[in-house]
């Protein structure tokens, strides 16, 4: 059953522009667990796991403490730090998104 | 330029409202503190579209039904507690915790269709929890909040706890402040300096630091007050706020309780606890004041918010700017809650991180800031050279 359902089709874009357009794929240099990141400034970082990604990555998985998810992985930042050196993320938003 | 950004330009932006959901969200609810169900009467509470009675059995033990009798509809929460069960005040009806209708004293039996809704309780961090879902499902215990270590013993003060029933407004609104990085100044007088959300499985996080606007007072306006926040919703309605505050160089562990039952398509009851880890050397009575104190400021943060809540409408299409949280991607989460467990989709419960760019708000609120203290120097000026150079008379002019 469906919730809050948007009564416009161009909702159904916003959500698709918000959450799933530019983002780019890095894998993990160390697992090669790949996420979607985008950049919409220098300090601006959004990162989508995949359940696939979040199993591979060895770091989460020694990690026991519930509250310790708030820390990223640090082999998966310096990752994608790596990507934005090498240009394959471009930095800058559009339009907001 | 193109097409579709001339189209993009000139198009007037419309807002979906959305329709609201036709479901109470799955999870864990708190109802309040254990000890306010603990003197042996029944009590009743507003949620979930319809209302529940409490009550404390002679183990102890907290049970929740539906608060209507099924024999004639009797209200249960204006009846009495004999023995385990809560009578009807109708016709004496007698219902256990387990939902059984155990006794109906004028009749030789009880018909074995006999039984109620039954929300099965937990208790944790001193709270009365229930588990919800439409579907029926039993209690997921591993999706539980946490135990606060130290809780409830004398290393922290008792809770103060508050309750705000909110009509005109459905819950998601309290749910969208936790991707909300700005209103943190317009509505609660701080400058958020870092803000990062998290968003995996059940639970979704904010993290911010902060530091209280000089130019206002109220909220968190204060230029004294700095403020750490980790704060964590554990399911839909039922969130952990641990907070480092720093007062005047005085720190201080505060813990906050957030947590609210829907109770009707656009209400739901606001509750909200606090307790503070007692400081070294602060006798007892000293760190319930503190803690009393900082029940008022975050209680006077949910009015600021209430008031902006009641006259603002809802937004199934927000327009985002590059500077806001991820409200797309929290909404996408919190939508699980809604949604039958056999058709959440992975990625409403995939990891997800966000920090939000803080730079250029903080940039702009700084320099608005230093013009508002500047205007109001000015201001005081004049007041008191006008009161210096007041005539003793009023001459009318």
């Amino acid at each position: 059953m469906a919730s809050f359902v948007p009564t416009s089709s161009d909702t159904l874009e916003d959500q698709r522009l918000y959450t799933r357009a530019r983002l780019v794929d890095v894998a993990c240099l160390d697992c090669l667990a790949t996420v979607g990141v985008k950049k919409n400034s220098e300090h601006h970082t959004s990162i989508q796991w995949s359940a696939e990604a979040r199993g591979q990555c060895p770091e989460f998985a020694r990690r026991t403490d519930g509250r310790a998810v708030k820390y990223g992985c640090p082999r998966m930042i310096a990752s994608v730090e790596a990507a934005v050196r090498d240009g394959r993320v471009p930095i800058g938003a559009e339009d907001g998104y | 330029m193109s097409d579709v950004a001339t189209d993009r330009a000139t198009k007037v932006r419309a807002l979906d409202h959305g329709t609201p959901p036709e479901r109470f969200a799955r999870g864990w609810h708190c109802l309040g503190l254990k000890e306010s169900f603990a003197d042996g009467k029944p009590h009743g509470i507003d949620a979930f579209g319809g209302k529940l009675v409490v009550w404390q059995d002679t183990r102890g033990d907290i049970n929740v039904l539906d608060g209507y009798c099924r024999h004639m509809g009797g209200d249960l929460t204006q009846g009495s507690v004999k023995g385990d069960e809560v009578a009807c005040p109708f016709h004496d009806w007698r219902w256990g915790g387990d939902g059984k209708c155990k006794a109906i004293p004028y009749a030789r039996r009880v018909p074995l269709r006999a039984r109620t809704q039954r929300y099965p309780v937990v208790i944790r961090n001193d709270q009365v929890l229930v588990w919800h879902d439409t579907e029926g499902s039993a209690p997921d215990l591993d999706i539980l909040p946490p135990e606060l270590p130290g809780v409830g013993t004398d290393e922290y003060t008792d809770w103060t706890w508050a309750v705000e029933p909110i009509v005109g407004s459905h819950c998601r609104e309290l749910i969208d402040n936790v991707v909300d990085m700005a209103h943190f100044y317009y509505v609660h007088f701080s400058f958020p300096t870092s803000f990062r959300n998290v968003f995996e499985g059940t639970v979704a996080t904010q993290y911010m630091e902060s530091k209280g606007r000089p130019d206002k007072t109220g909220g968190y306006g204060d230029a004294e007050m700095f403020l750490k926040s980790e704060a964590t919703y554990f399911g839909p309605a039922y969130m952990i706020n641990w907070l480092q505050v720093d007062y005047k160089g005085f720190e201080t562990e505060v813990i906050l309780i957030n947590c609210h039952l829907p109770t009707g398509p656009d209400s739901f009851t606001l509750q909200y606890g606090i307790t503070v880890k007692k400081p070294e050397g602060i006798d007892d009575e000293t760190a319930q004041y503190i803690s009393k104190k900082y029940a008022e400021m975050f209680g006077g943060g949910f009015l600021q918010d209430v008031h902006i809540w009641k006259n603002k409408v809802p937004v199934q299409n927000p327009l985002l700017c590059e500077e806001d949280g991820p409200v797309y991607q929290l909404r996408r989460w919190y939508e699980q809650f809604y949604t039958d467990q056999a058709d959440v989709d992975p990625e409403m419960t995939n990891r997800f991180e966000f920090e939000v760019d803080t730079t250029k708000a903080n940039e702009y609120w700084h320099e608005e800031v230093a013009e508002n203290l500047a205007r109001k120097a000015v201001e005081d000026e004049a007041a008191e050279s006008v009161d210096a150079g007041s005539p003793p008379i009023m001459t009318g002019t």
